[in-house]
């Protein structure tokens, strides 16, 4: 035996098959729940037990299975529960685009045109392919970790651009069209803010855990080192503002928020977060019409409902034509005049759709799903080996939970509606992307044989507290 | 009534019953990684369950966990300490090593039996077995998960 052959087997073990047994029952279930979503649809439209969509389906699960297979084959020990779970969602998703008409939205690619649920599937795949890649590639966090400003200026940059360049669409400048492709990039910079704020609060939390100034009576974090972050949270939410994204803007400042609270521990610190975060609300609402609008609506949608509240109107009959168990997949939504009430149905409503089809009790379903992503992200945050894998973690499941609260509240009239997507679900490429960058990195983060943390940087003029200069 | 609304009804109820069962098996899996963490703190490898002791020291029916490396006799520095008049001070070494138990004596005045008869150098204990040490017998049991 020689040095190379003592060498060898590590390095083979590095790549040892393992198998999940456990993502492939779960797999197992999502398959069949698919396959009886698509039959129950085929009956309803057609009267005979045909599975609808059966083609579309098929190739969604074979992708699951195919990613799978390769973390199977990768052999890292990652989280087995994730991967079911988004893929339960996303099916859930490409079942509603099925079942919605396909010329919702429509995309040319050379001659082939291609139809709601295609175009949904064709995202769900690459989506499938970053979660994947990301779960078995990704096996250092050093390239988040020393980034953290420039992915904070490439996130700001991106926005910039689209403010620049972007096009309108639905009274809201989100959209960055680049040739066939049309992008959001205020989705992505939800993500960069994560890895920006993990980044920041590692570093700086054992400072902003102690040390603590005074205005009057009140103690207040320690204001020069808040800056550099208030100053990240206060760009993109007021880009985002100005964007008039409203939804984003909440978004990022419940992620900040969380984050203090998680890297602090303070609770006060969160009620002055929330305190502010209220006047900045109340402060937007006189400033921006829209915002008055979109409360209006929300308070009494019943004041114009063919006009403004058309679409919460249409929502709230369509939850309660659902009922507990919902009409069954196909036999909801009655077209008006040839139409859908729900003119955004595939993006800011699939909620009221699928509880007016699949009932109370598919609308818990799925919102335990999203808990069960939450909880997934948060287990591997408090088994994470350092601070910033924790935050990273702990931030990358609360975009996902917050997100799908803000938009499912706003379906359900519980809180003003912002235009956002829920998350794996809604229609829409950039979001799916981004969201499963974060699951793909949830899953990179899970794996207990990840390279070890570096070891804190020391650099005295940080760690030493700042000295209040007197008088 | 009619076969058709009759199946749809099934092919319904059969959609969010499946959907309720994924979640059921998912918070099974998190359930059981849960109870794995919470373990980990306090979980031992194995335990020692006194079956015989003439003097009453330990007592009958007294248990011990038993880590990696477990050492026995009358020293008080022993992992378990055997204040039988017959055991030596260092009288034997119980090892946990890869997925299997060891016992070892130590050069003890008297010797370690396990199941009855005296062992010379290193040699594999299976859960169940009784080593004697003095007149003291224990067995070797399962740890608690």
């Amino acid at each position: 035996m020689t040095a190379a052959a003592a060498v060898a087997p590590r390095g083979i073990a590095r790549f040892r098959p393992r198998t999940r047994r456990r993502e492939l029952i779960l797999l197992a279930i999502v398959t069949i729940t698919l396959g009886v979503g698509g039959l129950s649809l085929g009956m309803q439209r057609t009267g005979r037990p045909t599975v609808e969509g059966g083609t579309l389906l098929a190739i969604y699960v074979l992708a699951l299975f195919a990613v799978h297979v390769a973390q199977s084959v990768a052999g890292r020990r990652t989280d087995q529960a994730l991967l079911p779970t988004v893929g339960m969602l996303g099916g859930i998703g490409l079942l509603l685009m099925i079942r919605l008409p396909q010329d919702l939205v429509t995309q040319r690619f050379g001659g082939i045109e291609l139809g709601l649920a295609q175009l949904q599937l064709a995202w769900l795949c690459l989506g499938l392919a970053i979660i994947g890649t990301l779960g078995i590639v990704v096996r250092s966090d050093a390239w988040l970790r020393l980034y953290k400003y420039t992915w904070a200026a490439i996130g700001v940059a991106l926005l910039l651009l689209v403010f620049a360049l972007g096009v309108d669409e639905n009274g809201s400048r989100l959209t960055l069209v680049v040739g066939p492709f049309s992008g959001q990039p205020s989705e992505l910079l939800k993500v960069v803010l994560v890895i920006f704020l993990a980044g920041y609060l590692a570093e700086y939390r054992p400072l902003l855990a102690t040390e603590r100034t005074s205005i009057g009576p009140l103690h207040v974090p320690p204001l020069p080192y808040l800056l550099p972050m208030l100053a990240m949270v206060g760009v993109s939410t007021g880009i985002v503002i100005i964007q008039k994204d409203l939804g984003a803007a909440l978004l990022f400042y419940v992620i900040f928020l969380v984050l203090l609270y998680l890297a602090t521990g303070r609770a006060s610190w969160v009620a002055l977060g929330l305190a502010l975060g209220t006047i900045a609300s109340i402060c937007l609402y006189f400033l921006f019409p829209t915002v008055q609008e979109r409360v209006a609506i929300w308070l009494d949608p019943f004041a114009d409902p063919l006009g403004s509240g058309f679409q919460i109107v249409q929502a709230l009959h369509a939850f309660a034509r659902g009922g507990l168990f919902g009409v069954g997949l196909g036999a909801g939504l009655p077209e008006i005049a040839g139409r859908l009430p729900i003119p955004a149905v595939h993006t800011d409503f699939p909620l009221a759709a699928l509880g007016e089809e699949l009932g109370l009790a598919g609308v818990l379903a799925i919102l335990a799903l999203f808990l069960v992503v939450v909880a997934r992200g948060l287990r591997i945050a408090a088994a994470a080996a350092d601070t910033f894998r924790a935050l990273l973690a702990a931030g990358l499941a609360i975009v996902v939970g917050a997100q799908a609260f803000v938009i499912a509240a706003g379906d359900l009239k519980l809180i003003p509606l912002t235009g956002i997507t829920l998350p794996f679900i809604s229609y829409g490429g950039s979001s799916l992307l981004v969201n499963s960058v974060v699951v793909g990195l949830l899953l990179a983060l899970s794996d207990r044989g990840i390279e070890p943390p570096p070891p804190p940087r020391t650099r005295g003029a940080i760690m030493r507290p700042l000295r209040r200069s007197r008088g | 009534m009619d076969p058709l609304v009759t199946s749809l009804w099934v092919v319904r109820f059969a959609l969010l019953g499946l959907m309720w069962l994924f979640l059921l098996a998912v918070a099974r899996v998190l359930l059981r990684d849960v109870r794995r963490a919470s373990g980990d703190a306090g979980a031992e490898l194995g335990r020692l369950v006194v079956v015989a002791s003439p003097d009453g020291q330990p007592a009958v029916g007294a248990t011990f966990a038993v880590d990696a490396v477990t050492t026995l006799g009358r020293d008080l520095g022993s992992t378990i300490v055997i204040p039988d008049a017959f055991a030596s001070t260092e009288h034997a070494v119980i090892t946990y090593r890869g997925r299997a138990w060891f016992v070892e004596d130590r050069g003890s005045t008297n010797g370690t039996y396990v199941n009855g008869s005296l062992i010379e150098g290193v040699v594999p204990l299976a859960v169940g077995d009784e080593i004697q040490v003095g007149r003291v017998r224990l067995r070797l049991d399962r740890g608690r998960r």
